[in-house]
Parts: C-alpha cells; structure tokens; sequence
C-alpha cells in the first residue's frame, strides 16, 4: 500500500519536472533578453538576470513647484549611470522647475517593452501612465503606432533634432539620442598599416590570406556579429542599405542572401579555431584582447570602453570601412500622448540633443553622437576620424533579422545543407 | 495549531473532531505543491503538447488533428542534427562521469584517511559554483592563450587545440559540473554495502577486481541507475553550458529551442522540440521510477 502510493507521488513529481522542459517554452515564459542589436546587450543565459526589482508604480506628487519627468530605461548599467549621475543633475541645474525621476526597469520582466503597453493600457481607460518619457523605439512594436500611442517628434517640438545626422531619425514617433557602430579592430602589432582593410571587399581578400586570425560571434547572439553578417548581404545585393525595407521581408532580397552565405561559407575556415563562432560580443573581445585572434568585428562603445579601461591592449586599433560602413544601431527616446508632463519630456529629449551632452556621449559612453559629427567640437572630429562613417546604415530588423540568423546557422555555421524546402 | 492544543488538553470531546482533522491534514498539506505544480506546469505543459498535436488550416480556420508539426522537425536535417548532438553529447558526459565517478566514490568508500575528507570537499566543490561563472572561468582556462595554453607552452608544448566552441568544451563542463551529485550517490549506494560481506568475499579469495565486479558493481546496481536517470536527465536539458562553450551548429535542443523561441520567433517549433525533449527525458524517467519503486530485495 505505502509503495503504491510511493510510487504515485514519485511518478507524480517527475512528470511535473520534466514538464518543466515544455513549459519552458511554452507560453508567457521569461526567455533570456537578448537584443541582437543592442550594443550594450551582454546577453547572459540562463536566468541570471537581476529579477523583480519591482516596478515603481507611484511617482513623487510634484511638490514646491518642480514637476516630475518620469522616465523609463532599461539600459545596461552604464547608460542608467550615466543618465542618473551626469544627465539628471546637469539637465535638473538647467530647468530647476523639472525633475528626473528615472525607474531603471532592466531585467525587469519585458523592460520598456511591457512599461509602453502600460501606458497604452492607461490610455484605453484614461488613467495617468505615469510614464512620461520611454528608451524605446516606435518601429519595433508597430501596434503602438497604430493605436496612436506615440507623440509625434520632430524640430517643431524638439529644435535641436536639427542637427541629427542623416538617416538615424527612422520613425516620426522617436527620437534617437545616441548611437553606436559596428568597427573592425585590429591589433597593430601584428596587422601592418599597409594591410589593413578598407572596405569588405579588402577584409575578405586578408581573411582568407591569414587563416585563423579573424573572428565574428554569432549573428543572433551578439551585434557585433549580427551588423558583420548584415555588412556581408549588402555586399552581395550591391550596397544599398535602403532596399531593406521595414515590414515584411521582401522575398526577392532574401533570396539574394544565399549570395552572401556562400561568401561567409568561403571564408567560414579561415574563421579563428577553423570556423568557430563565439556566442557574444564580449567573448569576441576577449579573444582579440587575449592575441586568439588580431582582427575582429566589434562595438564601437564597447571596443572604446575596453581600452579606455584597459581589458584591450592599447595596440588594438579601430577602422570603419570607406566604402559602406558596419551598420549600428541607435538608441531612441518616445513620448506617449497621454503623459501628464510632456513639456518636461519635451525638454528632456531637447537637452540631450544639446553638442555638450553628445561630446559625453562620445568621451563618456564611447557611443556615437546622435547628431552629425561636423556640429561637434572639431578635436573631437578628428580624435576619431579613423571611425567617422558619413552614414550609418540602419538595418529594419523584425523579420529581416529572423531570415539572417536561421540562413546563417543552415548554410554558414553548419555543413548540412536545407533538403528540398 | 490551536487546534491542537485543544485537542491535547480536552482529549475527550475532541476525539471525533481529530479523526476528522487527521483525514484532511495530509490532504491541506500536500495541497499548495499539487495546487501549483497543476496551475503552472501540468497545464501549460499539456496545452503545449496539445497545440503541437493540432493544426489549424490558414483558409477555412478548421483545426485538425495532426503530426506536421512533428513530421517537419523531423524532415530538417539541422534539428535533426540538433537531436543527434545531444544524444551524443549526453551520453558521452555520462559515460565520462561514471569513469571519473566511480573510482572517486570507491575512494571515498573504503578511505579513512584525512585526505578524504579533503577529496570529498573538493569533489562537491563544483556543487556551489554557478554555471555562467564556471563558463565563463572555463572560457578563460581552457581557450587559446588561455592559462593552460600558456602553461603548455612553457614546457614546450604548441599543439594544444582547445575544447572551448567545441563538443568537447560542452562535455568538460558539464561532467565538471554534475561530478558532485555522481560521487554523493555513488558513495552512498557503496556505504550500504556492509563491510562483512566484502571482507567474506576477500576472505575466501576473491580479488579486487572480483569484489569490485560480483559484489560492489550488483549491490550498488540501484545508486548507478539513479546516477545513470538523472545525470541524463540533467544533461539532454542542460542550457548555459552548451550556450557558451559550446559549438555554432550543431547546438543542443536547449540552445536550439531558445533559440527557435527567441530568434525566429517560431512558438509552435519550439513547442515541438521542448515535446521531444520530454519525451526522450520521460522515457530515462520511467526508468528512475522504476528504479527507485522497486522494493529492496
């Protein structure tokens, strides 16, 4: 009898753990972020996430006079710092009648995802947000947009989006503030001046001439990686950068892409360690920093902070390619209509548009300006010059970015090739 | 709790309202797991199973049911690669952690000495330390110009080829990780064996090699299975591990499916591999039961 029941209750739990398996992926389960394009994104499996820190719901009522800025981000540590210890203070000194009150909601949950779906929630049942500014781009959650989420942005309500460069204002609903870029870093010790590759075309041609010596992490688990195998498509579908629309994928152009998986496949055993692809981009870097390999695709934020910081050898040295740039990625800001402080947001969004604040960005975050580098200081332009792309293309991701990871891993990162679709 | 007490003081007119308490105290008590493992694993988990058993027709809305789902993973030779590798992998972890296991529970086992209370902090060691870190430490340790690397090449040795991004990276963690619970088992099954019947057999001339085969190998039949269900278990789901130090292509169905989730954003794909998954997990747990159900002879 004692074993019956034994055996029910031990066969009971069992299936319940191994269930654990299915529902895992089943449905409304926390799946690790990962932002394939987000350059601070060190994406870590595996549930390591900082978990519910919860979500400040009640704002400090605005008392003597100051109105509260609400404001959301769920950037890594180094852009909350940066906005908490620098930008509110320096922003607060300017407009004594505002506050930032900024709620950090990294890890938490859906991050600034699920804090816009609350604001339209709000907005169905005309209740406050309490949301008055979000780091979140319009383009990614077009149901949004649809339900007139969004306040429009543009010099009218910001004057100082003037100044931003050209192509990196993707949406009427958002507005980038900063940005970074993918470069190719080298290590000047061992790669002479004279090889040092300009364009695609020239990295393929040293790739191939130095086998193990450059490496790219894989498309969807680190940007890095993900903008060198979006480099390597534009390359084959004849550098255009604005055929790739947002929205569905245009079938004809993905077509295209089995170009640019033979080109990979080409160089695939000349890839460090015969064709190994680390599985972000920090191990990217640790491989360059650790003389592994001399050349690499890598953030340009995240390759500046190394050697601001020391974990890159000094000798490591970045270049942007003369043809087509590396795309990047932007970091946008979004106003909801229903904000109850919206002059404040406006403002906000103003000051860090300001030439002070994108020198920090430049010299603090090791990002790139949101506004064109020629309205910057002219030290600084050609501090960086080796870097400064005329244009940094802009990637539509959704979709788009699907049919590069899955055509990636089926015809470049494996020898099994598709059967008959 | 009050209630109880009451019951100690006036044991008399309580005595009907106790029978009645004790027939639904262990029910109160095993409630909230059954409660919750039925909310948040039972059902979604069979919701799962379900929705990849149907398909619904884009044009006329019907559903029906069918095996396409199924079907289809297994006419991609990229998840059936997936599959394939994580067979591989598990067993070969399993393998290597009964060689690695087994001497060191037999060690554990018959030594009284000092050094084998030091062996066996060590031997649990890798129990506290967490998956990401030890990747991440590995990655390190075991990676080009990595410690080893370097420390070979100091005594002259270049050929070193590294495991990290390879299976063999994947196998090495893992059986690094689970060597903790593989030698708590192990040592706990061969601890059963009295002591009597080892020195009987050695008394009548049995060698180390026959002990270890007729009397030990049998007696401790039980922990090895457990060792065997779990380890495997453990290893076909494992995630950061594989997701880290492991090669592009072909991953194991825990990397693949975050990824089917995440990055093609393709559910039902990811439902069907988490199935499968279970299925092969579920079998190796028929076996446990078993195992572990099986009264003592």
């Amino acid at each position: 009898m004692f074993n019956v029941r034994l055996k029910g209750i031990l066969l009971l739990t069992l299936v319940a753990a191994m269930l654990l398996v299915a529902t895992a992926c089943g449905g409304g389960a926390v799946a690790p972020t990962s932002a394939p394009s987000g350059s601070q994104a060190t994406s870590v499996p595996g549930g390591t996430q900082a978990t519910s820190a919860p979500v400040a719901t009640n704002a400090p009522a605005a008392s003597g006079g100051t109105q509260v800025i609400n404001l959301y981000l769920d950037d890594d540590t180094n852009i909350t710092d940066w906005i908490t210890n620098k930008m509110a203070p320096a922003f607060q000194k300017q407009f004594p009648q505002y506050k930032v009150n900024l709620t950090i909601v990294r890890g938490v949950g859906g991050g600034d995802n699920d804090v816009a779906d609350r604001a339209l929630a709000a907005m169905q049942t005309n209740s406050d947000p309490q949301v008055d500014l979000i780091g979140f781009d319009a383009n990614s959650k077009p149901n949004l947009v649809q339900a007139g989420l969004w306040l429009k942005l543009d010099e009218t309500n910001v004057p100082n989006s003037k100044n931003l460069a050209k192509g990196v204002k993707t949406s009427d609903f958002s507005m980038p503030y900063r940005g970074s870029q993918v470069l190719l870093a080298y290590d000047s010790t061992k790669v002479k001046e004279s090889e040092v590759p300009h364009t695609f075309a020239e990295l393929i041609t040293w790739i191939k001439a130095h086998p193990g010596q450059f490496v790219y992490c894989r498309p969807d688990k680190g940007g890095s990686g993900g903008n060198f195998v979006i480099r390597a498509i534009y390359e084959v579908t004849g550098k255009d950068p604005s055929k790739f629309k947002p929205g569905k994928p245009d079938p004809g152009l993905v077509a295209d892409f089995s170009k640019a998986w033979a080109l990979l496949r080409d160089i695939h055993p000349a890839i460090y360690d015969s064709g190994s692809y680390p599985s972000g981009n920090t191990q990217t870097l640790t491989l360059l920093g650790n003389g592994s390999v001399s050349m690499a695709s890598v953030w340009s934020d995240q390759a500046l902070q190394g050697l601001a910081k020391g974990s890159l050898p000094p000798a490591i040295k970045l270049v942007q390619f003369t043809d087509l740039p590396f795309p990047g990625g932007d970091s946008y800001l979004s106003i909801p209509k229903n904000s109850r402080n919206t002059q404040g947001a406006l403002a906000f969004v103003n000051f860090l548009l300001t030439s002070d604040v994108q020198v920090s960005v430049v010299k603090d975050l090791g990002g790139f300006p949101a506004v064109d580098w020629s309205t910057l200081p002219k030290e600084l332009q050609q501090q960086y010059t080796s870097v400064i792309a005329s244009s940094v293309p802009n990637w539509p991701g959704g979709d788009w970015t699907s049919a590069r990871d899955k055509g990636w891993y089926e015809n470049v990162a494996t020898n099994i090739k598709q059967g008959a679709p | 709790m009050a209630t109880a007490r009451v019951t100690i003081t006036q044991p008399a007119p309580a005595a009907p309202f106790r029978r009645d308490l004790s027939g639904i105290l262990p029910y109160l008590l095993i409630s909230p797991p059954v409660i919750i493992m039925t909310l948040l694993i039972f059902f979604p988990a069979a919701q799962a199973v379900i929705e990849t058993l149907f398909l619904q027709d884009a044009k006329s809305g019907q559903t029906s049911v069918s095996l396409q789902n199924y079907s289809k993973f297994f006419a991609d030779p990229v998840l059936v690669a997936n599959l394939q590798f994580t067979v591989f992998v598990t067993l070969a972890t399993v393998a290597l952690l009964f060689v690695v296991g087994f001497p060191l529970a037999l060690y554990l086992r018959f030594s009284k000495s000092r050094i084998a209370a030091a062996v066996q902090v060590l031997a649990l060691f890798p129990l506290f330390v967490p998956g990401v870190i030890l990747a991440f430490a590995l990655i390190r340790f075991l990676g080009t110009h990595g410690m080893l690397d370097t420390l070979l090449r100091l005594i002259g040795f270049a050929g070193y080829n590294t495991p990290y991004l390879h299976p063999q990276g994947i196998v090495l963690a893992l059986v690094w990780e689970h060597i903790p619970f593989t030698v708590l088992v192990l040592t706990a099954g061969l601890r059963q064996v009295e002591d009597a019947v080892v020195e009987s057999a050695r008394d009548v001339g049995a060698n180390e090699w026959q002990i270890f085969t007729r009397i030990l190998l049998p007696l401790a039949m039980r922990s090895a299975v457990i060792v065997f269900c779990l380890n495997v278990i453990g290893v076909f789901g494992a995630f950061t591990i594989p997701y880290l130090l492991g090669p592009a292509q072909p991953m194991m169905m825990g990397v693949s499916m975050q990824q089917t989730f995440n990055g093609y954003q393709d559910r039902i794909g990811a439902l069907t591999q988490a199935v499968l998954t279970f299925l092969v997990c579920a079998t190796v747990g028929i076996l446990y039961v078993r195992t572990v159900t099986r009264p003592r002879r």
